[in-house]
């Protein structure tokens, strides 16, 4: 989980002076913003800290401000949510990261929409085998699944997209310390060691630190502290500022760990 | 007796004409969210195409094939010009019902200047008649319940079976997410509009076909039993709205065959209340959302 050895890794994600809003006030303003090649970078900040919308408007739902976005180098400032897709974007809203209406068979295939036929089979066949779980649930509408069952099937999905790089928005919301912590250890950071870069938005400040190369903390819409996961854990010092930063969650964290 | 079969089969016959209707403007509804009023208007365009052709002696089922291609264009321009780019500037629904309502006002009063206000036909459709359990059908009507059936299916197939169909049924769902997954959902919700005008105009030319007698109203008039199905059904579903056509196709017919045809659409929208106060969400009530189509 170190990150900081010598030579400078290859960035997948950078941003650069972002602000972003829903109107014309920024909620968020000046973020600067690195995700190296096959890394996990979490950025963590209380409620209303502009997570969420930072997250949104690299992936062009909110609306951006100001800055720049660039992809593997290339600028993507601007570029439409499924033309990302196409440059193998993955992202797993907070909310509504299932389609509701449609089986856990038909979630997978909408995943896999860009691939050709042959791909998406070879991926649906992958992807079961890294949750097995899911295939006697294949044939059932999502609606009907438990809150770990639909996440788990929103993450299968966006692996049938085969992500260079994964944003999930707070992908333990709603769920159990017990699946939290599995959908930490066992998928994101599992990701990650497969060379996925992820960005990861998470509220669970420890939680997410374990299973990060580097961390953000961003408060009242820019960020605040930026150093190696591992640093922040092992600094006393550093770690009750990011956790005194992360605010309300450090209290939620008590009770998962 | 024998009224009341008759009845039935009749509103079998209507049935098929408003479950056609119903479903095109329920996907429209089910994809892009935008409550469509002008569809009753692009319906009273769609028997004057069809009025046109048939005055080129096409015959009526040419027309109507026609016509559903025309007015599926025209739809697909609708939502271009007028409904998405008021969507993109933040319209509220609100609004954008004022927009639809006042352009389908617009669209009847053309139609009407350049044809004018009297009733118009396309002319008997032959008197053969088929016989199904007691029932008495025109061969009109049979073919514009086969139809029915047919698009029905068709519509099953692709939205059920092709990768196409899957993305619309996801727009429909989540369209954050669908397109997240790279699906273009601007292009889904074209697809939606021809859908959706494609069945407007073949169902404009079938009940013009089936009323035998019509005018600039027709429309406007066939709007309300329409919605009453879309909304029996659980509206953006269209198996819902394909039950809530034959419904309400057979209540209006049995009620104007055992009482006064004057009251049909009173009797229909009766109906239409009573059963949202005891099912707010439709017939099917949540069982039938779990399997719903189009969220």
């Amino acid at each position: 989980m170190s990150s900081a050895d010598g030579a400078a890794p290859r960035i997948a994600l950078a941003v650069r002076a972002l602000a972003a809003g829903y109107g014309d006030q920024p909620v968020v303003e000046g973020v600067d913003l690195d995700v190296p090649l096959g890394q996990v970078v979490a950025v963590a900040g209380p409620n209303g800290a502009g997570k969420s919308t930072l997250l949104k408007a690299i992936l062009g739902i909110a609306r951006l401000l100001g800055g720049r976005i660039t992809l593997d180098g290339a600028d993507v400032t601007r570029l439409p949510l499924q033309k990302l897709a196409r440059l193998g974007v993955g992202y797993v809203p907070q909310l509504d990261d299932v389609f509701d209406a449609l089986r856990v068979r038909e979630n997978l295939e909408m995943g896999g929409y860009l691939c050709t036929r042959r791909e998406r089979a070879q991926r649906f066949d992958r992807t079961l085998t890294v949750f097995p779980q899911l295939t006697p649930l294949l044939e059932r509408y999502v609606e009907t699944l438990s809150g770990g069952q639909r996440k788990m099937t929103a993450i299968a999905r966006v692996l049938m997209l085969d992500p260079k790089i994964l944003v999930l928005d707070e992908p333990t919301a709603g769920l159990s310390p017990e699946l939290s912590r599995m959908v930490l250890h066992e998928q994101v950071r599992v990701l990650g060691d497969l060379g996925t870069s992820v960005l990861l938005v998470e509220q669970k400040a420890v939680a997410a630190l374990e299973v990060s190369d580097w961390a953000y903390l961003m408060v009242r819409g820019r960020v605040v502290m930026s150093a190696p996961a591992a640093t922040i854990l092992a600094d006393p010092s550093m770690r009750e500022v990011f956790l005194g930063g992360a605010g309300t969650a450090a209290a939620v964290e008590g009770a998962s760990r | 007796m024998s009224l009341f079969v008759d009845a039935v089969g009749f509103g079998i016959a209507s049935g098929a004409v408003i479950a056609l209707g119903a479903v095109g403007f329920t996907v429209q509804f089910g994809i892009s969210n935008v409550l469509n009023i002008t569809y009753g208007a692009l319906m009273t365009l769609a028997a004057y195409l069809g009025l046109v052709l048939v005055g080129w002696h096409l015959s009526v089922w040419l027309a109507l094939v026609v016509v559903a291609v025309v007015i599926g264009g025209i739809s697909v321009a609708f939502n271009r010009a007028l409904v998405s780019p008021l969507v993109q500037r933040g319209a509220s629904p609100f609004g954008l019902i004022v927009v639809t309502v006042a352009a389908g006002i617009v669209l009847q009063y053309v139609v009407t200047a350049i044809a004018g206000p009297q009733a118009q036909t396309y002319g008997e459709q032959g008197n053969s008649s088929i016989g199904v359990l007691g029932m008495t059908f025109s061969v009109a009507q049979v073919t514009i319940i086969a139809i029915t059936v047919v698009v029905m299916l068709a519509l099953h197939l692709l939205l059920t079976r092709t990768q196409l169909g899957r993305a619309m049924r996801a727009t429909a769902s989540n369209r954050t997410l669908a397109r997240s997954c790279g699906i273009a959902t601007d292009r889904v919700s074209d697809l939606a509009w021809l859908l959706s005008g494609m069945l407007c105009g073949a169902a404009g030319v079938a009940l013009a076909i089936t009323v035998v007698s019509f005018d600039f109203t027709l429309g406007a008039t066939f709007l309300i039993p329409m919605i009453a199905a879309a909304v029996l059904g659980g509206v953006g579903q269209p198996y819902g709205a394909m039950l809530g056509g034959l419904v309400v196709g057979l209540v209006t017919q049995i009620t104007g065959a055992l009482w006064d045809p004057s009251y049909q659409d009173v009797v229909a929208l009766g109906v239409l209340i009573v059963m949202l106060l005891v099912r707010p969400r439709g017939l099917f009530g949540a069982a039938w959302s779990a399997r719903r189509l189009l969220a």
